[in-house]
């Protein structure tokens, strides 16, 4: 509450105050660790979930760090840093959010006491990116090469990853799902372009997790307008994906049409039947059956008249397409989305063995199987028995192909479990014994710094956190360097041999992350207010 | 206090897992009252004055218009159980939020809440495979009478227990006539092809059972016949009325014999799409839309019934059933209009019939679909409400018995059974766990308890008997229906409640038990809540 007190002093008395900079480093430090502290319990298989209503009233649960504190809005600007940092390590590596903001927690802790001691910062701040310098060379060493090929290796980084959330006791389904997705979508030669947009994660409630299913092919939320008795199963697909209106073009406002005869009321009547028509068959001689209409503002996708001859030329009409979802459909059903009538060809259509409209639960879909030709896209159908457990599940997952993703990136496995941190926390203080002056100090603080990590998933897990992180110590030491918390029998044990692994990415990104922004707020030695 | 600045409340740990479950426990006790046979109503009243009076637990949540977000959760597990089931909306409600009171308890002794929420998820896999593999009792064993006594099972607690027999008939025959083989070659039930019509007026004995599709419709003319057979049927969804142009087309007339002949020629569209109707053979013509009266007499001219302002949903359900095509438009492929035999379906029979006082279509023996008809009675409006969501809930726990062919005996017997092997299986584990599966036993006694405190009978003492009983029919396997015993609630004294008949469907007491653990740790798993607040508006000089 200082940190708002001082900030509501500062704006009363005058918008150019200054705060001595012991203080504001000070208040910088305690507001982000308070942040650090808020997703603490949130780490690891047994962490726990946070709830947070929002302003509109919804209700959110959730374990992922990064939608945590994008939600919260914290207010002091230094701990707005931290969410930022779990921001920047959701895109670049996608998992290990919570970590790195309790990495990052327990490194300004660290640089309390190190301030404490008199070490001037810039000290503190070389001496912490030399670290983990230092911490990244040891993590490589301990890391796996891997072959991508060796798809069990894979599976259970992403296993993993699903393992701290509330889908943790569906993770056998989904993580071969995940690492199915993302291979589909990757294009080995050229890892970091793998562009996760390219899967798309439907979400249908009703059923449970179990139902979730990996979709090769295109699966569209929409259903098929049956309101003229269309046809809702297709075999020999040709699809169109058009931009324009089916329905009778609409005079300007200011526009009347006058009819001062009653056979021009025929006319009118008879026109309008004969423009659709003329549409309708231009459509149908093309050879297209399957038509999807984006979603209209200014006039009708579609009217009565139009729908009831589609159905009759056996025509199926999938409305309300969004505009953001074209591109997704284009891109998998590797086709150009049509503008105008006039360039209605052949040549546009996707061909596509099935397109037939199937119901999940209580809602309806429409499903699109063997797209002929090599594209890059996947759908999930994400099922689940409350729109929370949902979204969360989509939240999960997307993490679960960020993990992949990283694999992709870097081939190299890293033990989980806090075998890694326990690791670089051994290995630095070797190195710190090698120093001299108070860099060494520096460096030794940030390797019992890490420490935090096998220390809060034994807390969360409900064991005697000082008598495991000393065994667990006590094993790296010993050269175990795979070593971790078996969070699910309470014990110490190899985690390669419990597939509890993860991507070397995330592990240094976040390493590297945190310290750059601790290293960012210890720089700070001034808050200026201006209006 | 930490020093963490949002915008907004913050609480964690302790704190907000006891609110959160105090929160639950509330929703619970507001529906404690309402559960088993003898259980009370709730009145509802709305902030529009709207009364409704129920005893269905997703009913009366969803009307409470919950505010704490955990709440919330409990409501939604009432809704998704009835969606999911039907039945057992109150009873998934009560043991969600007695799971939570003991967990509560735990954690205050020192466990950690994920011990817990393993414990749970242990006992609830372990006690749905018990109820499947020992307690459920198959349909097939039991004969026809089972279904029955499912029924009379989940209208007992219902305001329409009073005439539970003439209703469980109801509700098994209704259920028994819509019977459809699938592709599969299984059987389905499906109730929606039941129709419930309401009626007030006369008793709850006077609701009946009819055969075929009834509309809450009339004739619209007299002159038409009360009955054609056998019914060919069109289905309509646009005007029938004068047909008018369209927004931006404007009529102007400078000689009013021009105005004549514009009206002429409105009628003339209508009359031409009349005659294109009917000369396609059709005699029931149903649309969702109007019909002039003026255009009416061309329909009495040919003996045929016509019948506006169908529902929508009715439409559907009509078309599905009759083998009809709903026509949006009548325009065909050469632009023309036109109307094509092939869009008729057929019934043996399109009749109006009086029942009590008043007029409904019924179209009968339909070419596609079997399909039923309720209509209910009732003194006024809130008692044939509640008898038609009484009648659902009856409904789909027949649907359920026939479709899952496993029952189980009721009255607080299963949890009473499941009780006893949770408290001996949790014995065998060693581990913190075992203390939750002890507890998740206990909270399943919270049924049976409730259902005897519901029935002033002394709830210590019934359990007690019970419990008794079922220890002996679990050790000792001869006397194994012993394990069939439950509560007689009327009399006050144990039975065997297999043989008396209070059955209810094995699969929707799986799903409670499912739902309920699923809920309770989902709320368990919180340890933290943040509550936002509104942002105001001139924060402009913010950043």
């Amino acid at each position: 509450m200082d940190s708002q007190n001082n900030k509501k002093n500062n704006r009363d008395s005058a918008s150019h105050d200054r705060q001595k900079a012991k203080d504001v480093r000070l208040s910088n430090i305690s507001a982000s660790k308070a942040v650090a502290d808020a997703v603490r319990t949130s780490l690891g298989p047994r962490g726990l979930d946070k709830m947070v209503q929002e302003e509109a009233g919804d209700v959110l649960i959730s374990n992922d760090g990064a939608t945590i504190l994008s939600k919260m809005r914290v207010e002091h600007p230094a701990a707005k840093m931290l969410v930022d940092l779990s921001k920047a390590q959701d895109i670049e590596a996608g998992d290990g959010t919570t970590t790195v903001v309790v990495i990052a927690g327990s490194l300004l802790s660290a640089c309390l006491t190190l301030l404490g001691k008199g070490i001037h910062p810039s000290l503190i701040s070389d001496a912490f990116q030399y670290a983990v310098e230092k911490a990244e060379e040891i993590l490589e060493k301990a890391a796996q090469p891997i072959d991508l090929n060796d798809r069990t290796a894979v599976i259970q980084a992403a296993a993993t990853a699903l393992s701290s959330k509330v889908v943790s006791q569906h993770a056998t389904l989904l993580a071969p799902i995940a690492v199915d997705a993302v291979t589909r979508i990757a294009n080995l030669e050229e890892p970091d372009t793998i562009d996760l947009r390219n899967i798309r994660v439907l979400k249908k409630l009703g059923g449970t997790l179990d139902d979730t299913e990996l979709f090769e092919g295109l699966v569209l939320n929409q259903h098929v307008n049956k309101s003229a008795g269309g046809v809702t199963k297709v075999a020999g697909a040709k699809v169109a994906l058009i931009q324009f209106c089916l329905s009778a073009p609409k005079t300007d406002i200011e526009n009347n049409i006058i009819v001062q005869d009653y056979s021009a009321m025929d006319r009118v009547l008879r026109e309008e039947r004969q423009y659709i028509l003329n549409l309708c068959k231009k459509i149908k001689n093309t050879g297209c059956n399957v038509l999807l209409i984006q979603k209209s503002i200014l006039r009708d996708a579609t009217s009565d008249l139009s729908l009831h001859y589609l159905a009759k030329m056996k025509i199926m009409v999938v409305q309300d397409i969004e505009r953001e979802e074209i591109e997704f459909i284009a891109k998998s059903l590797q086709c150009v989305p049509i503008a105008g009538i006039d360039s209605f060809v052949p040549e546009k259509l996707a061909k596509v063995d099935l397109v037939e409209e199937v119901t999940v639960g209580t809602e309806k879909m429409v499903k699109m199987s063997g797209i002929q030709g090599k594209h890059k896209t996947v759908s999930i159908i994400a099922r689940g028995s409350n729109k929370l457990m949902l979204d969360e599940a989509e939240r999960s997952l997307h993490d679960a192909f960020c993990v992949v993703r990283s694999l992709f990136r870097r081939r190299f496995l890293i033990a989980g479990g806090g075998a890694a941190e326990t690791e670089v926390a051994v290995g630095l203080n070797k190195v710190a014994k090698t120093m001299e002056g108070a860099s060494a100090f520096c460096v030794r603080a940030f390797a019992d710094a890490l420490e935090v990590i096998p220390y809060t998933l034994a807390e969360n897990a409900g064991l005697p956190s000082i008598e495991i992180v000393t065994e667990l110590r006590n094993r790296h030491v010993q050269g175990d360097t795979n070593a971790g918390i078996n969070v699910k029998k309470g014990n110490i044990s190899n985690m390669f041999e419990e597939s509890v692994v993860m991507p070397l990415l995330v592990t240094v990104s976040a390493l590297r992350l945190a310290t750059e922004c601790v290293r960012m707020i210890l720089k700070i030695d001034d808050i200026v207010m201006t209006r | 206090m930490s020093s963490l600045a949002i915008y907004g409340e913050r609480q964690s740990g302790e704190d907000v897992r006891t609110q959160n479950i105090t929160a639950c426990i509330a929703i619970a006790n507001i529906l404690k009252s309402s559960l088993g046979p003898v259980g009370l109503d709730k009145m509802l009243v709305d902030d529009m004055g709207d009364v409704i009076v129920t005893n269905d637990g997703a009913t009366i949540l969803k009307q409470l218009e919950v505010e704490h977000p955990a709440a919330k959760v409990l409501v939604e597990l009432a809704q998704q159980q009835d969606e999911e089931v039907g039945d057992g909306t109150t009873s998934v409600v009560l043991l969600a939020a007695e799971l939570l009171r003991r967990a509560d308890d735990l954690v205050r002794r020192g466990i950690h809440p994920t011990n817990i929420i393993a414990g749970y998820r242990l006992a609830m896999r372990e006690s749905c495979k018990y109820l499947r593999d020992i307690l459920a009792v198959s349909v097939e064993k039991l004969g026809k009478s089972c279904l029955m006594n499912t029924a009379r099972t989940a209208i007992s607690s219902k305001i329409i227990g009073s005439e539970i027999d003439f209703f469980a008939n109801l509700a098994v025959e209704a259920v028994l006539a819509v019977k459809r083989k699938t592709e599969d070659g299984k059987y389905k039930y499906p109730i929606k092809a039941i129709n419930i019509l309401k009626k007030s007026g006369k008793g709850a004995r006077d609701s009946q059972l009819l055969k075929g599709i009834g509309l809450n419709v009339t004739r619209a003319s007299q002159g038409m016949p009360l009955r054609v057979s056998p019914a060919k049927i069109a289905c309509l969804d646009f005007d029938l009325r004068r047909s008018k142009m369209k927004m931006g087309v404007q009529v102007l007339v400078e000689d009013p014999k021009e105005l004549e002949k514009i009206q002429e020629k409105e009628y003339e569209v209508t009359k031409s799409r009349i005659e294109a109707i009917l000369k396609a053979g059709a005699n029931a013509i149903f649309t969702t839309k109007g019909i002039d009266d003026a255009a009416l007499k061309y329909f009495v001219e040919k003996n045929a019934i016509a019948v506006r302002r169908v529902a929508k949903d009715d439409m559907k359900r009509l078309a599905k059933a009759t083998g009809a095509s709903v026509q949006l438009t009548m325009a065909d492929l050469g632009g023309e209009e036109s109307f094509d035999p092939s869009f008729l379906g057929s019934a043996e029979e399109v009749v109006e019939e009086t029942i009590s006082d008043d007029k409904f279509i019924f179209v009968r023996g339909c070419k596609n679909l079997a399909s039923g008809t309720i209509v209910l009675r009732g003194p006024n409006e809130y008692m044939c409400d509640e008898m038609s969501r009484s009648l659902h809930d009856c409904l789909c726990a027949v649907q359920r018995a026939l479709e899952s062919n496993y029952v189980v005996p009721g009255g607080g017997c299963v949890e009473t059974a499941l009780s006893i092997f949770l408290e001996n299986f949790a014995t065998t584990l060693g581990g913190r766990e075992q203390l939750a599966i002890a507890e998740f036993s206990d909270a399943l006694l919270v049924i049976p308890k409730t259902l005897a405190a519901n029935a002033a009978l002394d709830a210590t003492d019934m359990i007690a008997k019970l419990r008794a009983v079922h220890n002996t029919g679990q050790l000792d396997s001869n006397k194994g229906n012993l394990s069939h015993m439950g509560l007689d609630l009327e009399n006050g004294h144990l039975r065997d409640n297999l043989e008396a008949g209070i059955l209810e469907p094995a699969m929707s007491k799986i799903k409670s038990i499912q739902l309920a653990t699923e809920a309770a740790i989902t709320i368990l798993r919180i340890d933290d809540l943040i509550k936002l607040k509104k942002k105001q508006e001139d924060d402009s000089g913010e950043y």
